[in-house]
């Protein structure tokens, strides 16, 4: 289980995180919505220690580490325990496509590198890319290099994945590629987080969905309840904007 | 006795160069200790301006500001009269070292603030996500540096670092004007006691340009090699 307690944050004395808590069971699919500015993707980068918290505690399984006071082998400890997915993917530009997949294995884990070759291959295929193995970054769509990062992510095993904003940077034919992998890793039981602004797609492969809106957590429950039957007024206008927009789409 | 051939004749300049090669190495030595103490120099002074504490910034800036504002022959001289007194006060006697070994220390730290702003920039023009992503598959920060910002920054200082080079090979040959006997050295002797320098020049000039395009297409072929897109 994945413990977050009240998380704080403020840059420049603007406060972007006002003591944010989540419950994560393992196995979990959590979407976190949101307005932009509402402090989701800060919420996210504390978790893996992106971004410094003021405060706050993240307990993974039995071990509580302080958000604001860690130490560097805590910190360490903690990233080795959990992935990111980046909105603008953030693969290794000097690595090739395998490399890429590789690195956190080799030089973090320590997994010799023919082991690690074959377990990077092997998500490789996974995310439907083999053919790729030796391209560079640069040379790859928006929704390949994604699905490379997710393979980067998912290699690791680790304890969670947390996702920020997977698909909101690709060209929109691209999207569906992407979350079909995404999808993928959900079935595969692996515990993940995702920040996203796909609404229909949160709805389908979150069992937790939880809204924040001006640093806080407004409003968290099943998909069903979220988006279902929401109970606090900023909930139900945030998503009757996404409806209204989507059914704009469909027409 | 008349003619062009009392100021320049082939018969001479073939003469010279048997004369001047044997001083190549001693210009190929400045430009060797220059490189090698100037990178790690400029890397440190490089990394200590990103995250080195505050307190070292002015000094940095000063000493770089210092090195790109004044004229190289100004700081091999101040270097050449002005380091024995401060080694002095030190206790460190160095009015018996060899000359060229403050020319060595000059270019060292000419080359130093010079490569440490061309570091910077490039390293800085890395994106951020690099090094997060780095972070976040479990790297600690030096090993993110060492595998994957700074081969990347090295990548994009490489231009740079290759028009560096070739002025620092063109700048030793102000290292005669203390007395050092470089290949200019060489030729300077040469022309006082033959008469004839300017066969030696020229030759010294040929040999800067060949260096130089052969520089610059190794710099080229590091380019293409290094690159990965």
């Amino acid at each position: 289980m994945i413990e977050i307690k009240d998380v704080q944050k403020s840059f420049n004395g603007q406060s972007v995180l006002k003591k944010v808590s989540l419950q994560v069971e393992d196995g979990d699919v959590v979407a976190v919505l949101g307005p932009s500015g509402s402090g989701k993707t800060t919420f996210l980068r504390c978790i893996n220690f992106l971004e410094h918290a003021d405060a706050g505690e993240l307990s993974i399984g039995p071990k509580t580490v302080d958000l604001n006071r860690a130490s560097k082998r805590e910190i360490l400890a903690v990233r080795r325990k959990t992935a990111f997915v980046f909105q603008n993917y953030n693969l290794f530009n000097n690595k090739t496509v395998l490399e890429n997949i590789m690195e956190g294995l080799v030089t973090a884990r320590k997994v010799p590198v023919k082991a690690a070759r074959e377990k990077a291959e092997e998500s490789l295929v996974w995310v439907g890319l083999k053919e790729k193995r030796d391209a560079y970054p640069a040379q790859l769509s928006g929704g390949q290099q994604q699905r490379v990062g997710i393979a980067r992510a998912v290699v690791l095993e680790p304890e969670v994945i947390l996702f920020d904003e997977p698909t909101s940077a690709m060209d929109p034919e691209l999207v569906g590629e992407t979350l079909e992998v995404i999808r993928k890793v959900a079935h595969r039981g692996i515990t993940m987080i995702i920040v996203t602004h796909e609404m229909s797609f949160a709805r389908e492969i979150a069992n937790k969905v939880v809204f924040m809106d001006g640093g806080v957590v407004v409003e968290e429950g099943t998909p069903e309840e979220i988006f279902g039957h929401p109970k606090e007024e900023r909930t139900k206008k945030f998503l009757s904007r996404f409806i209204n927009a989507e059914s704009m789409y469909y027409i | 006795m008349n003619g062009v051939g009392e100021f320049f004749s082939w018969s001479r300049f073939v003469d010279d160069i048997p004369r001047l090669l044997p001083y190549l190495p001693v210009t190929l030595g400045i430009v060797a200790y220059a490189i090698i103490l100037g990178v790690f120099l400029g890397m440190v002074i490089a990394l200590l301006r990103i995250h080195g504490q505050w307190f070292f910034q002015p000094f940095l800036r000063l000493y770089i500001s210092f090195m790109r504002g004044t004229p190289m022959l100004v700081q091999i001289l101040i270097v050449f009269y002005g380091l024995p007194i401060v080694l002095q006060a030190l206790g460190i006697e160095a009015n018996r070292w060899d000359k060229i070994v403050f020319v060595y220390i000059a270019f060292a730290l000419n080359e130093g603030a010079f490569l440490s702003e061309i570091f910077r920039s490039s390293i800085l023009s890395v994106p951020t996500g690099q090094m997060e992503a780095a972070l976040s598959v479990g790297l600690t920060r030096w090993q993110a540096y060492r595998r994957i910002v700074l081969p990347q920054a090295i990548r994009i200082a490489l231009p740079s670092f290759g028009t560096d080079f070739i002025a620092l090979f063109h700048g030793t040959s102000l290292a005669f004007l203390i007395g050092v006997v470089d290949i200019m050295g060489r030729a300077k002797t040469l022309g006082a006691s033959t008469k004839h320098a300017l066969e030696a020049y020229l030759f010294i000039a040929l040999l800067f340009i060949v260096a130089s395009a052969l520089l610059r297409l190794l710099f080229h072929f590091l380019d293409r090699k290094l690159s990965y897109t």
